[in-house]
């Protein structure tokens, strides 16, 4: 107790003889908490905007989508459902809206709102039963389309008849997941509304949705509602789905925090236990002076603790406040129900002990200085090496000589500073490599399935025509006729995609990674998530339903799919039934290597007379623009790990080497000379540090994306190591830095008076 | 097998050894010193580089570990105690000065001062205070927000003589206090010492400078670890002659 006002004296005047230092302790640890608070709260099940959604408005498990009103009474004897909701009409229209056209789902619905998935009313109001002219939009979709309260919102029929309608209010629904990933967008309208604006009961179709007693066991009802319905059933989807869809983005960026946040951990540990071990080595004197005061072996190792624990404590609560504040700001306008605190407290405890623990193993050895302060604590001195002694004889430079010698004079500390260099090199590296692969998102979509830049749909004009306007534009490289089916899969428990574009004899150049593409009727391509899905393997024959007519394809090749999470499966449109491939529903323009996509859209519209429906392919990359800024924020912070150990290796170097100054003076190197000297002792740390980092990550970067890629559904092929350019841009980056870190102090201690005696 | 030590002693050894290893083979730098010191003594120790001195000094700090043999501090036993009931002794009861003065260099003058009075529990405001009188008998007062770097050797010297002040010890040790400062530094330090064991507090100074050592009451001359004289200096000045007094001066 009575050595508290004692150990606080020290610390402070310590700490404020190197601050630099210390704040650069306090903000690796705090970037790294926050890196890893925000990756937990990111991956959360809670911050999944389905889950609150899904609970307010008492959402439906199952949704089905018929042709025709299906018997709602039998759906409800299924075992395990509970409620139903609908049948209600949707009618597939199109929006104009700031010139561009949109795909809207038009739902019919009742005045009085139902009891099972209820859109959340959360601007304006829901439909009365005068509102004829009156819709609520989803939210996501609005805000898309900067829709608001009482703006027009005018739609076109398939049979090409406009209807002026107003928005009434917009409203959150766990039905279907966020636009633009789940398109086309959802608006409600009255069922009388509906009818006007879609008479045809031919052209609209039947959602039913299914609200059951236990959520987890869908399977049994979805078996049931396949049997009783058949042939009927277009698509069916559950609550998986949705959840799956609202999650996307946040799950890939809370992975790549959580990644470089743990392996950023160990490289902290590291840096915290070299600097406080580098710092005892160098106090090793004024530790002995206080003991010889009477501070004992337990006290001297609690204030060193206190010292350096400290600052790590002072960054893990300042990461925990970051952390939140990071995560409210990704998640910003996210419903998200109450978050946990348990997983922040979590990984606060979690940083806090191996920090703490970084820092207590040097200070116990701290503890045991003996107390005599005349006894300098030296490095183990030896002899020159064979090597050392040969690179002298063929005339190497002897500042580099003594320099490379010097480095590994202590063991332990230079193999801490190479690993301490190591670990954020090869996190960068990672980093660098994930920028360089959604560069190649861009740069070569057609890599990633997305060699078409333009999707063409007729509109309202006949699917020939279309082609025509299309093939004759010069920009046009390539027209390739394409529709989108839902298929149910084998067990029709779920609908997945199947995408026919190009033909057998002329297919869309879908980007083959294993196997081959599709080259006659019956084969296909299919993502990673399809064949996950469906637990099959390229050369499998499987049998899908695609509106009731069996679809038998056998799997000829894994192409990289970024839509769906690879739940996709690609095929020739003469594989498809006439009925669903002809006419095709759009065509697939892949434009001349430079064209402006944007340029030709502009065209094709001026061409048909606006009658054609244009619209620009997203590439996957472009959603994903905040992982740049999330990769150069750590970045950042791993460099500044970086920075701390090295100037903890600079320290040491300097304070062993000290008395050699004066013998290197002595012996005839010119102040240069020692300069160079001292710095080659750190900077081979250095090089070897970054060198092996370097060569880790480029090693690690392809498999890991790949492994993210796989998971996701995309595919293993996306990886990519950063360019041999970037590499070498960074390695020498980071080998500068770091020789210009050292050679500030080294110039000062070469050109000081040196001390020839002991301290 | 010796005898216990009499009441009244600050210090007194039996038969202690310390031999180092040196790559496994055994170095010995004390052998067998029996050391009486009693409460009030200014006792020099003095004897060529190697010769043990500081290893003795240090052993009776606690500061190095006794091969064999006995320490007695103030009548009590004290070459068993461990390393931090060692260093509790120390707050209470001992002062250190070094040849290369050791103040931390982090802190200012006024916090090295202050520092060992704050370790034995005194009060902020109290340890102040001590710092302030310290200094100013002293002559430091004007430097006390200085850091050491900043404070020449004599300087420092003096802080460390106030930091080894600050609790009061009765037993002061110094080891080779004067052996990096010109010779009026030497003169104002060993002054001040002077003034401290006036004071009443027992000094124990390591010297291999036989000027220094004519300061002291009593001279104990070592040579290759072993108490080669042991002499009173004050009796020597004034007895005729024949004694180890007269060889110090004659070296001197």
């Amino acid at each position: 107790m009575s050595t508290l006002r004692a150990s606080a004296r020290w610390i402070r005047a310590d700490l404020r003889a190197r601050w630099g230092q210390a704040l650069l302790t306090v903000l690796v640890v705090a970037g790294i908490v926050t890196a890893l608070i925000t990756a937990a709260t990111l991956l959360e099940d809670g911050t999944n905007p389905w889950r609150r959604l899904f609970t307010e408005s008492r959402g439906a498990h199952v949704w089905i989508h018929t042709r025709n009103a299906p018997d709602v009474a039998a759906l409800s004897r299924l075992p395990g459902v509970v409620q139903v909701a609908g049948p209600y009409r949707t009618a597939p229209v199109t929006l104009a809206a700031d010139g561009r056209r949109s795909p809207v789902t038009l739902r019919g619905m009742e005045a009085r709102p139902p009891a099972v998935a209820a859109p959340l009313v959360r601007r304006g109001r829901w439909l009365r039963p005068d509102d004829a002219g009156g819709v609520v939009v989803e939210r996501s979709f609005a805000e898309a389309l900067g829709l608001r309260v009482g703006a027009p919102f005018t739609v076109t029929a398939l049979n090409g008849a406009s209807h002026p309608l107003t928005v009434l209010g917009l409203a959150d629904t766990a039905d279907q997941g966020f636009y633009p990933e789940t398109a086309p967008g959802l608006a409600w309208t009255l069922t009388s509304t509906l009818a006007g604006v879609e008479p045809a009961l031919g052209r609209s179709e039947s959602v039913t949705g299914l609200r059951l007693a236990d959520g987890e066991d869908t399977l049994p009802v979805v078996h049931g509602a396949a049997t009783l319905l058949g042939g009927q059933i277009q698509r069916m989807s559950t609550w998986r789905e949705v959840r799956a869809a609202m999650e996307l983005d946040n799950r890939l960026l809370g992975l790549l925090l959580a990644l470089f946040g743990v392996a950023g951990l160990v490289a902290a540990a590291l840096a915290v236990a070299n600097a406080v071990g580098g710092r005892v080595l160098t106090q090793t004197c004024d530790i002995a002076t206080l003991k010889s005061l009477g501070y004992t072996r337990g006290q001297v190792f609690g204030l060193l603790t206190a010292e350096h624990g400290g600052l790590g404590l002072l960054g893990v609560a300042a990461g925990l406040l970051c952390g939140r504040l990071a995560a409210s700001f990704a998640l910003d306008g996210v419903p998200v129900s109450t978050l946990s605190s348990l997983p922040p407290l979590a990984i606060a405890a979690g940083a806090a002990t191996v920090v703490l623990v970084a820092a207590a193993l040097p200070a116990w050895r701290g503890g045991r200085t003996p107390p005599i302060p005349a006894v300098p604590a030296a490095p183990p001195r030896g002899r020159l090496s064979r090597v050392a002694r040969l690179a002298l004889l063929v005339r190497l430079p002897p500042a580099l000589v003594l320099g490379a010698r010097d480095a590994f004079t202590r063991r332990v500390p230079a193999l801490l500073s190479i690993a301490g260099l190591a670990v954020p090199m090869m996190m960068i590296t990672i980093g660098l490599g994930c920028w360089a692969t959604l560069d190649d998102f861009l740069l070569h979509p057609e890599r990633v399935g997305q060699a078409a830049a333009l999707t063409v749909h007729p509109g309202r004009l006949p699917a020939e025509e279309a082609a025509r306007l299309a093939e004759a534009d010069p920009q046009v490289a390539a027209v390739y006729p394409g529709s989108e089916v839902s298929a149910l899969e084998p067990e029709q428990t779920r609908s997945v995609q199947a995408r026919a574009l190009g033909t057998s004899a002329t297919p869309y150049p879908f980007p083959v990674v294993e196997g081959r593409m599709f080259a006659a009727r019956g084969e296909a391509v299919a993502g990673q998530g399809l064949l996950d899905l469906l637990g099959v393997r390229i050369g499998d024959r499987v049998r899908m339903t695609v509106g009731g007519t069996p679809l038998i394809v056998r799997i000829v090749g894994r192409v990289l799919e970024p839509d769906h999470d690879g739940e996709v499966l690609s095929l020739g449109l003469d594989s498809l039934a006439a009925k669903d491939a002809v006419p095709p529903q759009f065509y697939g323009l892949v434009l001349r290597p430079g064209a402006d996509p944007e340029e030709v859209r502009a065209r094709l519209l001026t061409a048909s007379d606006e009658a054609l429906e244009v619209r620009r392919v997203v590439n996957p990359a472009e959603r994903l623009v905040v992982i740049r800024g999330v990769i150069v924020a750590l970045i950042v912070v791993l460099s500044l790990l970086g920075l701390a150990n090295l100037l903890t290796a600079s320290a040491l170097g300097l304070r062993d080497h000290a008395l050699d100054l004066a013998v290197l003076k002595a012996v005839g190197l010119t102040p240069r000379q020692v300069t160079a000297t001292l710095v080659a002792g750190t900077g081979l740390l250095a090089v070897l540090g970054v060198g092996a980092g370097a060569a880790a990550g480029a090693w690690l970067v392809g498999g890991l994306i790949d492994l993210q890629g796989r998971g996701s559904g995309f595919g293993a092929g996306i990886g990519r190591a950063p360019s041999a350019l970037t590499m070498a841009v960074a390695v020498s980056a980071a080998i500068g830095a770091a020789l210009l870190v050292t050679v500030i102090p080294a110039r000062r201690a070469a050109r000081a008076q040196v001390p020839t005696t002991p301290r | 097998m010796t005898p216990p030590p009499v009441a009244g002693s600050v210090i007194s050894t039996v038969n202690l050894v310390k031999i180092y290893s040196n790559g496994g083979v055994p170095v010995p730098a004390v052998r067998g010193v029996d050391l009486r010191v009693e409460a009030g003594e200014f006792v020099a120790i003095m004897g060529p580089s190697g010769s043990g001195k500081s290893t003795l000094v240090h052993m009776l700090g606690g500061l190095d570990s006794r091969t064999s043999g006995e320490i007695w501090l103030d009548g009590r036993r004290a070459d068993t105690l461990g390393e931090s009931a060692w260093a509790l002794l120390r707050r209470r009861k001992i002062g250190f000065v070094f040849q290369f003065f050791n103040l931390v260099a982090t802190m200012t003058v006024a916090d090295n001062v202050e520092l060992p009075a704050l370790l034995a529990g005194a009060s902020a405001r109290e340890a102040r205070e001590r710092r302030e009188r310290l200094l100013a008998e002293l002559g430091l007062t004007g430097r006390a927000d200085a850091s050491p770097a900043q404070l020449a050797g004599g300087e420092q010297q003096r802080v460390a003589l106030a930091r080894a002040l600050a609790n009061r010890p009765s037993l002061l040790l110094a080891d080779e206090p004067t052996g990096n400062l010109d010779s009026r530094n030497t003169r104002d330090v060993l002054r001040l010492i002077g003034e401290v064991h006036r004071g009443g507090q027992t000094v124990v100074l390591v010297t291999h400078d036989a000027r220094v050592a004519g300061m002291a009451d009593r001279v104990i001359s070592l040579l290759d670890g072993q108490v080669v004289d042991d002499g009173t200096v004050g009796a020597a000045r004034r007895r005729p002659r024949g004694t180890a007094g007269d060889v110090v001066e004659l070296r001197g």
